[in-house]
């Protein structure tokens, strides 16, 4: 009962360990991998290995079509099994191989289809593979050799291979091209399959001048590949591999180039007994040289002012590593050019920073890979500049400018404008120089006429002027005219007014006489009130007449001053103002008026003979 | 009938003068989008009516500049400047196109008086003499006017000697704005307009070769002879070179 109980639960625990174990499986499924292994060119009648590889225990392999090949002998299995262990951490890996042997039976290109295979209960179809299928080689003939072994004596003759079995070549992309547009230059060694090579003794790899290159990593070891070239089967190993950018225009000659090779060749000598039974090897050197090669560069068509020299196919992309900062703190602009072309000859993209601005040379740092595709990848390009004082800022687009040289143009490509936002910036070091508010002279940035006048301008007949015109002299002609006329006119009124005031000067005596006989009439008759008033009118009257003032316009002071002006003495001038005042109150305050009528008479007589005399 | 020839002549007048300022307007618009070929043509095109003004010439100079003629910029900037002296601008203009002339030439610095006297008059243009002149002789006449019909001894005294000095001021107006004149007419000095002119001794090809002037430089014209001119240079260097290889300003 208890035994039962016992293996039930073992049973159990078995499945699922079962289960785990198959979920495990299944999870490393993925990394089950099945390939198929053979030579890419063979010649009809030759024999070669098809082998196909699994990194598990496998099953039912289904053979592709193979009818186009004998099948020799196959399958072959072996097994390999490797055990890593790295930091405790154990690996296994396995690997299974199914080798046929397989002979071509005829010319052509064939492709094997994948085979499959059944492991874990899953099938896995391998690669397909290609094998080109040539006409049968001619044996080998070593005869050439044989014949010239007698002739060399030192220790490493130089042996005698034809130009067909053993050669050099340098193999271009192209040939004709755009200046510094990359060509991928693979220096090849051609052998022919049964000329075994030693190594070699002198390798003189060629200089590509004229030429900016690019080395791509080629392993150390020469890994010889099967190729067909002219219709034979050589074993190619690649030397070397450059890309070159032509920075010259013109035609290019890729001087030739020399590898001496050491090849193992058989000896027959006829000294020995043994020697007919042991093939007697020796190393011969064997120097190859390579067919001069010309490259055709075209200079690029006429180039935009802004052309960064870069030829390829590129992307550009632009960043500003901040956008709102303080002044006197550093920016950083980053331009980045993407792409495949000479990526190392780029120059750097002109920007238009702002002139307040303190700017860095930029900074160029790359990021390159040669591979047989072309030199890729990308540079970078760090602008580093300082605001000094703050703002909102524009940079504009900055525009990279590159030939492509597959469509014959050159491209633009633009990043956006960028835009800085510089604030104020309170840093103390700073403190000290803004206390003392340096003062900056205006920077000239450029000198320049000044602009156009934009007023509407004033057209005039060309020579001619306002002077000597007719304007001008009429001017001075009728001012003169006018001058004179105003001045005879004025003349004549003054002389005839003079005349006027003579004749009133002359005739004021004797009116003023008159007046005085009728106030002396008066007098004798006793009538007081008439005397007075034709007295003092006589007295007004002889002055308005004497001094050409209007009766209306007199009064005593007015009187008084203008008889000062004429010289007349104050004692005078008293005398005539006291009988205007005595004619006064005895005409309208009778009663206090002392004098008499005689008195008033005698002085007006008197006083009008001084002024008779001394006016003149 | 006369009246009406009169008014047919005023509205003629006034359109050539309404198509002047609006082909100016159309010269300026095309320098402001700096098609400056097309606004030479246009600038040019007004001169050919046989007007002018120193805006005009300013304008032209500078189209001509911007087109890297330096040599008609500075002919034209010269030309405003014999219209306009006194112009701040065209004297900068003047000066910057002045610097893409070949020849250096240290200019004779003159007695004091006379170059005081010689800024003094280029200081005011023919007809800005000539008002001056009609003002002062106007001011001249009233106070003559003043001193003949006025009683007061002081007024009459005071207005006589204002009266002299005003007629002396006015005569010498006068006189500038006739030097001014001859200035504009007699055009007297040129621009070099061939990329280079050497100057010989005399006035025919046999002539020693004295010096080379070089296209902007401005010289003074001195005297002329079949197809020959005499010109002065600023340094007081003479020489005579044909007439085809200067244009007058």
């Amino acid at each position: 009962m208890k035994k039962e109980t016992l293996k039930k639960t073992m049973i159990r625990k078995i499945k699922i360990l079962l289960i785990l174990m198959l979920v495990v499986y299944g999870a490393m499924a993925d990394s089950t991998q099945f390939t198929m292994e053979g030579p890419n060119v063979i010649a009809v009648g030759e024999q070669f290995r098809l082998s196909f590889t699994l990194n598990e225990s496998g099953s039912d392999l289904q053979l592709p079509d193979l009818s186009n090949f004998d099948v020799l002998m196959g399958p072959s299995t072996s097994q390999s099994s490797n055990f890593q262990m790295i930091n405790g951490k154990t690996t296994q890996s396995m690997s299974f191989s199914y080798i046929f042997v397989l002979r071509a039976k005829k010319e052509g290109k064939f492709t094997i289809r994948p085979a499959s295979i059944k492991a874990n209960g899953k099938t896995y179809e391998s690669n397909s593979l290609d094998i080109q299928v040539v006409k049968g080689q001619a044996p080998q003939s070593n005869a050439g050799g044989q014949q010239n072994n007698q002739q060399q004596q030192e220790e490493a003759p130089t042996g005698n291979i034809s130009k067909d079995n053993l050669f050099v070549r340098l193999a271009l992309d192209k040939t004709n091209v755009w200046k510094g547009e990359q060509i991928l230059a693979t220096v090849k060694l051609y052998i022919s399959q049964n000329i075994p090579l030693n190594g070699f003794d002198d390798v003189k790899l060629p200089t590509y001048e004229g030429f900016w290159t690019k080395e791509i990593e080629v392993p150390q070891q020469v890994n010889f590949t099967r190729e067909v070239y002219n219709g034979k089967i050589y074993q190619v190993g690649i030397l070397k591999k450059t890309i070159l950018f032509p920075q010259q225009v013109g035609t290019i000659r890729i001087s030739p180039f020399e590898i001496t090779c050491l090849v193992r060749q058989r000896v027959r000598q006829q000294q020995g007994f043994f020697d007919d039974f042991f093939d007697n090897y020796r190393v011969v050197k064997a120097k190859v040289v390579s067919d001069p090669i010309a490259v055709i560069s075209k200079d690029l068509p006429n180039q935009p002012a802004n052309f960064s020299g870069a030829v390829g196919n590129f992307s550009f992309s632009g960043a500003l590593d901040k956008s709102n900062v303080k002044s006197n703190e550093a920016v950083t602009l980053k331009l980045t050019v993407n792409g495949s072309g000479n990526l190392g000859l780029i120059n750097a993209p002109k920007i238009d920073l702002p002139q307040d601005f303190e700017a860095y040379e930029p900074k160029t740092t790359d990021h390159t890979a040669a591979s047989d595709k072309g030199l890729s990848g990308s540079v970078t390009f760090e602008y580093l500049f300082i605001p000094r004082y703050a703002g909102s800022f524009t940079i504009p687009p900055v525009e990279f400018v590159y030939f492509n040289p597959n469509t014959h143009q050159y491209e633009t490509r633009s990043t956006e404008t960028f835009k800085i936002n510089v604030q104020k910036g309170s840093d103390d070091q700073n403190a000290s120089v803004v206390n003392s508010y340096s003062k900056e002279d205006v920077k000239m940035i450029g000198k320049d006429i000044r602009f156009i006048k934009k007023n509407d301008p004033k057209f005039i007949t060309k020579g001619s002027s306002f002077y000597a015109s007719f304007g001008f002299y009429s001017i001075y002609f009728l001012s003169l005219i006018a001058f004179a006329v105003i001045f005879v006119v004025n003349r004549k009124k003054i002389k005839e007014s003079a005349n006027l005031a003579l004749v009133r000067n002359k005739r004021a005596n004797k009116v003023a006489l008159k007046r005085l006989k009728e106030a002396s009439g008066f007098m004798k008759n006793n009538q007081a009130e008439q005397f007075y008033e034709s007295v003092i009118k006589a007295l007004w009257g002889y002055l308005s007449d004497k001094l050409s003032i209007p009766v209306a316009d007199l009064n005593r002071e007015r009187a008084s001053m203008t008889l000062f002006d004429r010289g007349i003495d104050q004692k005078t001038v008293t005398e005539l103002v006291k009988i205007i005042d005595d004619c006064e109150f005895a005409r309208y305050a009778p009663a206090a008026f002392s004098g008499t009528m005689n008195e008033v008479y005698d002085g007006a007589a008197k006083v009008m003979g001084i002024f008779e005399k001394q006016i003149k | 009938m006369k009246r009406l020839l009169y008014t047919i002549l005023a509205i003629l007048i006034t359109s050539i003068v309404f198509a002047q300022s609006d082909l100016m307007q159309k010269g300026n618009d095309f320098y402001s989008k700096d098609q400056f070929k097309q606004a030479i043509d246009v600038y040019n095109q007004i001169l050919m009516t046989n007007v002018e003004s120193p805006e005009l010439y300013f304008n032209l100079g500078n189209a001509y500049y911007k087109s890297k003629q330096y040599t008609q910029a500075i002919l034209n900037f010269e030309r405003a400047k014999l219209l306009s002296p006194d112009d701040e601008d065209i004297n900068f203009n003047l000066q910057i196109a002045n610097q893409h002339v070949v020849d250096s030439i240290q200019e004779l610095p003159g007695i004091f008086i006379v170059r005081w006297w010689n800024s003094l008059i280029n200081s005011q243009t023919t007809d800005t003499w000539a008002v001056i002149s009609i003002i002062t002789f106007l001011l001249f006449l009233t106070l003559t006017g003043f001193y003949f019909f006025s009683r007061t001894g002081d007024i009459r005294r005071i207005s006589f000697w204002a009266a002299c000095l005003l007629i002396t001021f006015s005569l010498f107006s006068w006189s500038f704005a006739a030097k001014q004149k001859s200035r504009l007419v007699g055009h007297n000095y040129a621009i070099v307009i061939q990329p280079t002119v050497t100057i010989k001794s005399s006035p025919s090809e046999k002539g020693t070769n004295l010096f080379v002037i070089h296209e902007g430089l401005k010289v003074r014209i001195t005297d002329k002879l079949d197809g020959w001119l005499e010109v002065r240079l600023s340094d007081g260097n003479k020489g005579w070179l044909p007439t085809e290889s200067i244009e007058r300003i």
